[in-house]
């Protein structure tokens, strides 16, 4: 670590000390459940892993095996230590093979993720046919989080333990794995496997599956087949055990295989043939035959087969990847498709880093941006044909931007986003989406074959030079632009030095057929040249052919004028004279033959042509970009729980002018409270704190049936001891809210109408269900933010990544950046300007201005908190934003339980968090459109417990169990390792592209190779640099357009206008993926629905026979009306209708809307029915 | 024509635009060139002739004097029953070009041999009778048809229109208000209560809670809730009009696994003791709507068959047309001379958006056409035979129960053959039988709640009796069911039927329950992707065929 890190870090920490020691004051002050701040801090990964799983001394033992061994091997030894009992403190058998394999996930998740204690419910020992035990691990849901190689590995511990511990293997009945396969077929149906296993794989694992994989029910929909076995508790899919299965053993085999070899205590042999995939054999080859026909069928149906396959995979076609429509499921009805799979128009790949681009992330211009209608924005998620699913969208105006045909005909390509706005109305096609900016990191982390890299500037000039050329001297120069240079000194390098046309003059020529080619050239021979532009004669065949080629032009009466002429005339084998040589009778065998116009280019052209865009990447919007505070549904200020008495607002006011009837006394409402009682003076309470004596309370457990008074075990558990019942000490209280939300008015010295409402909640979900002091919630209604499960307040918004940044784009002084640290910018040159370019630090966060805004709301709140609740001194005392710079932060991610500690630097008006990828991949996030929350430090110390957090599965998630106050970059998800950290990528990658090399047999540096090494905090360097960071639209048109129909009504039209998209298959998506569903779900709900009483809200399974509400008498009605049926019927039916959807759509609507009609129609009252037909 | 069969003759006689008597195609069949006795015998047909009777085919084929006993005899017979000429251009098209391409298959005279014909022998109650022959249906055709030329003639098929009641097709009132769906459970409670009410002495719930504690009571509702107790007893929650009631049934009962066949919504009477605390009712005893053991049903008086099949799912890929052919001539055959109607119990066609991606697994892609080559499908059935069918879940109709028949635009394209369309559910009244026609989607809820093994989608007919016993055909509301809200509730069992018939789960189930004959028949598809997945092997080509003289069953696998 460079000195100037470890000074960062050392800052990071004091600050973070000094707050601490504040936060532990004030809770000694207050009413909070517990006396000290509830957040440890973690150092390091040892430390996560401990306090994660709360079993003591397995950080000291991790540090010591990490010393000498990778994590997984580390794992594996740990098994060991818990078998033989040197670490954790188990009595039986199954708690040692839980712990180690607990122990195991956290260690392989680093500690972040909450699938350790969330994802494994328990282990358990059963009994085979022969009477031996076997092993069962019983999976939750929330396993999803640690990955598939964690799953995997989680069942290898549990094997390894059970080996060690001389327990038989499990032997799975017949109807059980008939039962694997359903339910595992079944889950990928409801809920979706990144890998779905086909029945026969599925069979086989289980049948050797040395344990039993076992969990909880997670859906709601049962398995038809294979019911009621006596094994398995349920009917329903197991979704812990359907991930373990497929994402982890199926998918993993390879990496578990690598680990079994290594024990001898395990063996797998089965492994090889899951690899190979040679279990079919067993089966007789006919099975196999069916899966892959199925495949193929499934590849089909996708219906996005193009030319390009073929091409592929011909000889006597260029080098082209393989087109493939999978991001195209799942279309959302409002959402547009920028291009169909690797279609003409759609965006060109080009290669390179911006600073503001790392993993999951897409650069785009913002000119492009505004130009498909400002749906995309900074932040908005793309689902993406390659080479990831999906990535964030970040602005780079470094790249080329769009080409479009305005309504004049005229075809123009937009390069400054404010001409893209000025004519962005006057588009009647977009012809190509302009360039796609993917770093090589990205290939590598997919293990994506490179795709061939378009004709770019960096590519030419390195051929340039390599073709003879002094590239410095020219860059040097004053007068010579390389990106840049006008068309004869393009044309005069390309024939002094014999190395290809540049960029800026090279069309997509492959984009061409030859008849395109001919008809062009025919054109040009009757042309004429007027002020030197090329008047060319308007034929359909020209104008097609300039169109495709990207050509800009004007369009007059009987013309297409060309301004800058001569490379394109050169090219086609023209002089200026425009005389050519050539007729097409000339093309041989070798040019017709292939597939589009390049070979003829290439025989016409005096120079050489490279290809310009020949990797073209299809996308379509997926999730919008976000920046929003965090609120419950409804949204809450206090976690006290008020029953129905604060009515449908659970507003304070009203539960404390509650009467059950008239004679009662106001304000008394009966909740379930936590009953606890006073260590020192005996009083019972459901407070935290006594109030007589002021000492903290415990929670009182005493059994209903026999009185007898119980303590909690280690595990925390309590049971009677005589009559062996599980206890909690909740009850049914009488609380006073009139006077206890009076007190706490009068407590932090506030009046009610220091807001509009205080809204609590209905009841607890909490084990122990203790409340918060009300004094918190009045004072966040004043401050107007209100509080998650949890007790904090949080601020959502969309990962991006940045590593490099100006302090003027952040709207911050050079002078706040020097009081932060930083000296130097990017070269090393002192920094002076607010335009330099600083290398940003691993924990340091840019917030958009809405996260601004509520950090100062929060900071006014803890303030307040602070003087006039705990008597303490304000800590923030903030007056604007600027104020916040410099400030702490807890990053924290959904299904983690850790936060990361950040400093905020600056803001940014684009909707999304920019923080170093590393910051990010500390959370175990990438930024493929992934979004998590800032809490503010001080906030977070004084309001989080877990005594607040559900007890339910999940609930110990999205919860800052444990901060870690310093990112290691070893222990952070090691996808973020895969981001290139160079200003060039060499003429080797670019030439290996098209040859569709293997990325790994590239030479480029990645961020891993500087990993524990000094520099591991430094040296991010990127290709492409962008103006600002947030260029384009603030937010979306998704976000800005108002109903779910504008939404899609602007989402056809833009389908229309983009040439790579077919507005047909964009309809079709719509109805089937949208409207059906919708109609079909909803006519299902409304034969089924449940209804409820309009007075009292109570709800009825069935309508009552009395028909009035059975509690109190109230008007009853139905939940689902005819209105929330058809809605959409129409619109479907017009939309099928107007893009021409195929018979089979319009058949499906005309069958339900019949039904519609059948279910809320009285034959009776039609002018003709089949009444009058009978 | 190198398919002899009656069949392919009557198909070759309509695409020309004839009808033809019964003596007259098998005159045509057996002769040495099916192909130039058609020819020959239209273009001596005169241009007004509409049906060939024998007379004409023999005068054209010049061998009058061998048959010339029997012509006008069988001419006057038959009068009533024959195929109707198809009825456009577009049709007729149709069909010979599914008559050509199917060529290959008809070619083949092994096939019927071995397989066709294996009758498949499903006694229901005891005194079925057995269909000794396993000859091939073909081949019984020619004999037969050689024999009557030569024999005293056959009477042709006679049946008399079927009556229908409890139909909603036109009456669908229900405009899907709260109203309506108080208004089906009501009348549902209404008409099953008072089945119950003369054998329990029924207080409602309201005045429960005024009598004194301990005594003797009874409650006739509603099932509202049925949950177990901590310590393994059963509360049932019974509704009235006026409210509702718990009764306990305590588990060691040796009739408690009566909870088992509970379902919500059904409609029972539970007697028992009101506790001393008042406020719930122990259970001694657990009564059903039911069907007398004593029912005895109603006959024909003469011997006439039905043939009972469904689910013929055409446009799917795995229709099997081959069985339906093999079915259709069957009925062709003099075997079948008996069999005069013919019910189908839904999923006539496969559909479309029946599930997702369904149109890859589809043959035909087209509803339309789906039921276009349906009705080519019934062109095959003999024409004098009464067709009466009813919707499924994969029709062109609302899903939700009761389901209308279909729309006239189906009833247009489904016209060739004069079928009876009803709703679903709907009792036809075939020669004095009572037929309850109801698709079947609750036998998979009924099969999927009930405790017993004994019920089973390998014995559907054991699911048809629960809802016979219940007196409803879809009672539990809001799971797999979907109800439509109608003035009554139409699928309340209200008469007792003398024949249940139902399909859908596409397993074949021949019972009888307290004389009542159940039958569900098989399916006309093969083996779908999805039904191996969850392990289904559905029976496919069978027709149960129904003695309605006797209600003997004797099951027909083609």
């Amino acid at each position: 670590m460079r000195p100037v890190d470890d000074a960062y870090f050392e800052g990071l920490e004091s600050q973070l000390d000094e707050a601490f020691d504040v936060a532990e004051a004030a809770k000694t002050r207050g009413e909070d459940p517990v006396p000290a701040v509830e957040i440890p801090v973690a150092r390091d990964m040892a430390d996560r892993v401990e306090n994660i799983l709360g079993i003591e001394g397995v950080a000291e033992r991790v540090r010591e095996l990490e010393g000498e061994m990778g994590r997984e091997e580390a794992a594996l030894a740990l098994v060991e230590d818990f078998v033989e009992g040197t670490v954790g403190d188990y009595d039986t058998r199954a708690g040692k093979i839980e712990g180690a394999v607990r122990t195991a996930v956290a260690l392989l998740t680093e500690g972040v993720v909450a699938a350790p204690i969330e994802g494994i419910d328990r282990v358990e020992l059963l009994q085979n046919g022969d009477g031996t035990e076997f092993v069962n691990v019983y999976y939750a849901g929330p396993i999803r989080s640690a990955g598939g190689t964690a799953q995997a590995l989680s069942v290898l511990v549990a094997d390894y333990a059970r080996s060690l511990l001389g327990i038989e293997q499990y032997a799975a009945r017949d109807d059980e794995v008939e039962r694997y396969a359903e339910e595992v077929s079944l889950y990928d149906d409801e809920t979706g496997l990144q890998y779905s296993p086909k029945d026969e794989e599925t069979k086989f694992i289980a049948e050797h599956m040395p344990i039993m994989l076992d969990g909880e029910a997670t859906g709601d929909e049962e398995v038809s087949g294979f019911r009621d076995l006596e094994r398995v508790d349920t009917n329903s899919a197991r979704g812990g055990m359907c991930l373990v299965l497929a994402e982890g053993i199926a998918l993993k085999a390879p990496k578990i295989q690598r680990y079994t070899r290594q024990l001898d205590e395990v063996e797998w042999p089965w492994l090889q043939d899951l690899i190979d995939g040679t279990y079919y054999d067993d089966h007789g080859d006919a099975t196999g035959d069916d899966a892959d026909g199925d495949a193929a069928d499934a590849d089909a149906a996708e219906g996005t087969e193009t030319d390009d396959d073929d091409d592929a995979s011909d000889p006597d076609g260029p080098p082209r990847v393989d087109s493939a429509g999978k991001y195209l499921r799942d279309l959302i009805a409002g959402r547009p498709v920028f291009g169909h799979p690797s279609e003409v128009g759609g965006f060109r790949l080009r290669y390179g880093r911006a600073r503001n681009h790392g993993f999951a992330t897409a650069g785009v211009h913002p000119a492009t941006m505004h130009v498909v209608d400002d749906f995309l924005a900074t932040g908005t998620q793309i689902k993406t044909e390659r080479p990831g699913k999906a990535g964030g969208v970040v602005p780079v105006d470094s790249i080329e931007g769009p080409t479009v045909k305005l309504a004049n005909g005229d075809v123009r390509r937009i390069d400054d986003p404010a001409e893209a706005l000025e004519v962005q109305n006057g588009v009647v096609e977009i012809l190509d989406l302009g360039e796609y900016l993917v770093n090589y990191g990205e290939f590598v982390e997919n293990n994506h074959p490179l795709a061939p890299a378009g004709w770019t500037v960096e590519w030419w000039e390195q051929a340039f030079a390599a073709a003879g050329a002094d590239v410095q001297a020219l860059r040097d120069s004053p007068y010579v632009d390389l990106a840049d240079p006008d068309a004869e000194q393009a044309l005069s390098w390309a024939s002094e030095y014999d190395a290809p046309l540049h960029p800026k003059y090279t069309y997509t020529w492959h984009d061409l057929d030859l008849d395109d080619l001919c008809a062009l050239a025919e054109a040009i021979d009757g042309a004429a040249v007027q002020d030197d532009t090329l008047q060319i004669p308007r034929t359909d065949g020209a104008r097609r052919a300039l169109e495709r080629l990207l050509v800009e032009h004007a369009q007059g009466e009987a013309t297409l004028a060309v301004d800058d002429w001569r490379p394109l005339a050169r090219t086609l084998g023209f002089d200026d004279d425009l005389e050519r040589d050539w007729t097409s009778d000339d093309f041989g065998a070798a040019v017709r033959e292939w597939p589009n116009a390049m070979k003829a280019v290439e025989a016409v052209a005096p120079f050489a042509v490279q290809e310009r865009a020949p990797t073209r990447i299809g996308n379509r919007m997926g999730r919008p970009e976000k920046s929003e505070s965090r609120d419950l549904s409804p949204a809450v200020h206090t976690l006290f729980p008020i029953g129905e008495a604060g009515g449908p607002q659970r507003s304070f006011r009203e539960a404390a002018d509650y009467t059950p009837d008239m004679r009662a006394e106001q304000g008394l409402v009966d909740v379930q409270l936590g009953e606890r009682v006073c260590p020192d003076c005996g009083e019972r309470t459901y407070k935290s704190r006594c109030g007589a004596c002021g000492a903290w309370t415990d929670p009182h457990y005493e059994c209903a049936d026999c009185g007898v008074v119980a303590r909690p075990d280690e595990s925390g558990r309590v049971e009677c001891p005589r009559c062996e019942r599980e206890l909690d000490n909740v009850e049914r209280q009488t609380v006073d809210v009139r006077s206890a939300y009076r007190e706490a008015l009068q407590a932090v010295g506030e009046r009610e109408n220091a807001y509009d409402i205080l809204k609590g909640v209905k009841g607890l979900t909490s084990t122990e269900k203790i409340p918060e002091p009300i004094e918190k919630g009045v004072l966040r209604a004043k401050h107007g933010v209100t509080t998650f499960k949890d007790g904090t307040v949080r601020y959502d918004m969309t990962d991006l990544p940045v590593t490099s940044v100006r302090p003027a784009e952040l709207d911050v002084s050079v002078e706040q950046f020097r009081e932060l640290g930083y000296d130097t910018d990017i070269e090393g040159r002192p920094l002076t300007h607010d335009d330099q370019l600083v290398e940003l630090r691993v924990q340091d966060i840019v917030l958009p201005d809405g996260a601004a805004e509520h950090m100062l709301k929060t900071a006014d709140f803890v303030d307040d908190l602070l003087s006039e609740y705990y008597g303490m001194d304000p800590f923030y005392e903030v007056e604007e934003r600027d104020d916040l710079v410099g400030e702490l932060v807890f990053g924290m991610a959904p299904h983690t339980s850790a936060a990361v500690v950040g400093r905020v630097v600056g803001f940014t008006s684009a909707a999304v968090g920019y923080a170093h990828p590393y910051f990010h991949a500390a959370k175990r996030r990438n930024c493929d459109g992934d979004e998590d929350c800032v809490m503010l430090l001080m906030d977070g110390l004084l309001n989080f417990s877990k005594s607040y957090l559900p007890d339910k599965r999940g609930g110990q998630m999205d919860a800052p169990l444990v901060m870690s106050s310093r990112i290691d970059p070893s222990e952070i998800d090691d996808e973020a390792h895969n981001m290139d950290v160079v200003e060039h990528y060499p003429l080797e990658f670019y030439e290996a592209t098209r040859e569709m090399a293997d990325p790994e047999d590239v030479d480029i540096t990645i961020a891993e190779e500087s990993l524990g090494t000094d520099e591991e905090y430094t040296g991010f360097r990127h290709t492409h640099d962008t103006t600002d960071i947030a260029l384009g639209p603030d937010l979306s048109a998704y976000k800005t357009l108002g109903s779910m129909m504008e939404k899609m009504d602007a989402q056809l039209e833009l389908a229309r206008k983009l040439r790579a998209v077919d507005e047909t298959d964009v309809a079709e998506r719509v109805i089937e993926g949208h409207f059906l569903p919708d109609l079909i779900g909803n006519l299902r709900a409304f034969s089924r629905q449940e209804t409820r009483c309009l007075d009292c809200g109570e709800k009825y399974r069935r309508m009552p026979l009395s028909g009035d509400c059975r509690e109190c008498g109230g008007r009853v009605n139905l939940t689902v009306h005819e209105g929330s049926v058809n809605k959409y019927m129409d619109t479907a039916l017009q939309v099928a209708e107007e893009y021409d959807c195929r018979e089979y759509t319009k058949q499906r609507l005309e069958v339900l809307e019949a039904s519609l009609e059948s279910v809320f129609e009285d034959d009776h009252n039609k002018q003709s029915g089949i009444a009058d037909f009978m | 024509m190198p398919d002899s069969t009656p069949v392919r003759v009557v198909r070759e006689l309509a695409r020309r635009g004839y009808n033809a008597e019964r003596d007259a195609v098998t005159l045509i069949a057996d002769s040495p060139d099916p192909d130039a006795a058609v020819e020959r015998v239209v273009d001596d047909a005169g241009d007004d002739a509409l049906t060939l009777t024998a007379a004409d085919v023999r005068d054209a084929l010049g061998d009058g004097p061998r048959t010339s006993a029997r012509s006008a005899d069988a001419a006057s017979t038959d009068g009533g029953a024959t195929a109707r000429a198809p009825e456009t251009g577009g049709d007729a098209d149709d069909a010979a070009r599914r008559g050509s391409t199917r060529e290959p298959a008809a070619n083949d005279d092994e096939r019927g041999g071995a397989s066709d014909a294996n009758a498949l022998d499903t006694p229901a109650r005891g005194g079925t009778t057995r269909n000794g022959d396993h000859a091939d249906p073909m081949d019984q055709v020619d004999a037969t048809g050689r024999a009557d030329a030569t024999s005293t003639g056959r009477d042709g098929r006679s049946p008399t229109p079927p009556e229908v009641a409890g139909d909603v097709t036109g009456h669908s009132t229900g405009a899907g208000e709260y109203g309506d769906f108080v208004t089906v459970f009501r009348d549902r409670y209404e008409r099953l209560s008072k089945k119950l009410r003369g054998r329990v002495n029924h207080r409602p719930t309201e005045a429960l809670d005024a009598m004194p504690d301990g005594s003797d009571a009874a409650i006739v509702g509603m099932v509202n809730d049925v949950r177990s107790t901590a310590s393994g007893h059963w509360l049932v929650e019974l509704e009235d009009t006026n409210g509702t009631f718990p009764a306990l049934i305590m588990k060691d009962r040796d009739w408690a696994d009566v909870v088992d066949e509970l379902l919500l919504d059904e409609v029972i009477a539970i007697e028992g003791t009101l506790a001393d605390d008042g406020g719930i009712l122990f259970a001694d005893s657990v009564h059903f709507p039911d069907v007398p053991r004593t029912y005895r049903p109603s006959t024909a008086d003469r011997h006439v068959q039905a043939a009972l099949v469904s689910d013929v799912h055409v446009g799917s890929q795995e229709f099997a047309g081959d069985r339906w052919d093999a079915f259709a001539d069957w009925l062709h055959a003099p075997e079948a001379d008996a069999v005069e109607y013919l019910l189908i119990g839904g999923d006539m066609v496969e559909g479309v958006g029946v599930y997702p991606d369904q149109d890859e697994e589809l043959d035909i892609v087209d509803v339309y056409e789906q039921y276009r080559a349906f009705s080519e499908r019934l062109k095959d059935v003999p024409g004098d035979m009464e067709i009466i069918m009813i919707p499924g879940n994969h029709d062109a109709v609302r899903l939700a129960e009761p389901q209308p028949g279909f729309d006239e635009n189906l009833r247009d394209i489904m016209s060739a053959h004069d079928a009876r369309i009803v709703g679903n559910p709907a009792t036809v009244t075939v020669e004095g039988v009572d037929v309850l026609m109801y698709h079947g989607v609750s036998l998979d809820e009924v099969i999927a709640e009930h405790g017993d093994e004994s019920v089973s989608y390998d014995a559907p007919h054991n699911a048809m009796a629960q809802l016979l016993k219940k007196r409803h055909v879809a009672p539990q509301y809001g799971g797999r069911m979907r109800v439509a809200p109608e003035e009554k509730d139409y699928l309340v069992i209200d008469d007792i039927p003398d024949v249940f018939h139902t399909g859908h789960v596409h397993k074949l189930g021949i019972g009888a329950y307290h004389n009542v004959t159940l039958i569900n028949s098989g399916s006309w598809q093969e083996q779908t992707a999805f039904q191996q997945s969850v392990n289904i092997d559905p029976d496919v080509g069978t027709a149960p065929i129904l003695d309605l003289d006797t209600l003997d069953v004797t099951v027909r696998k083609f």
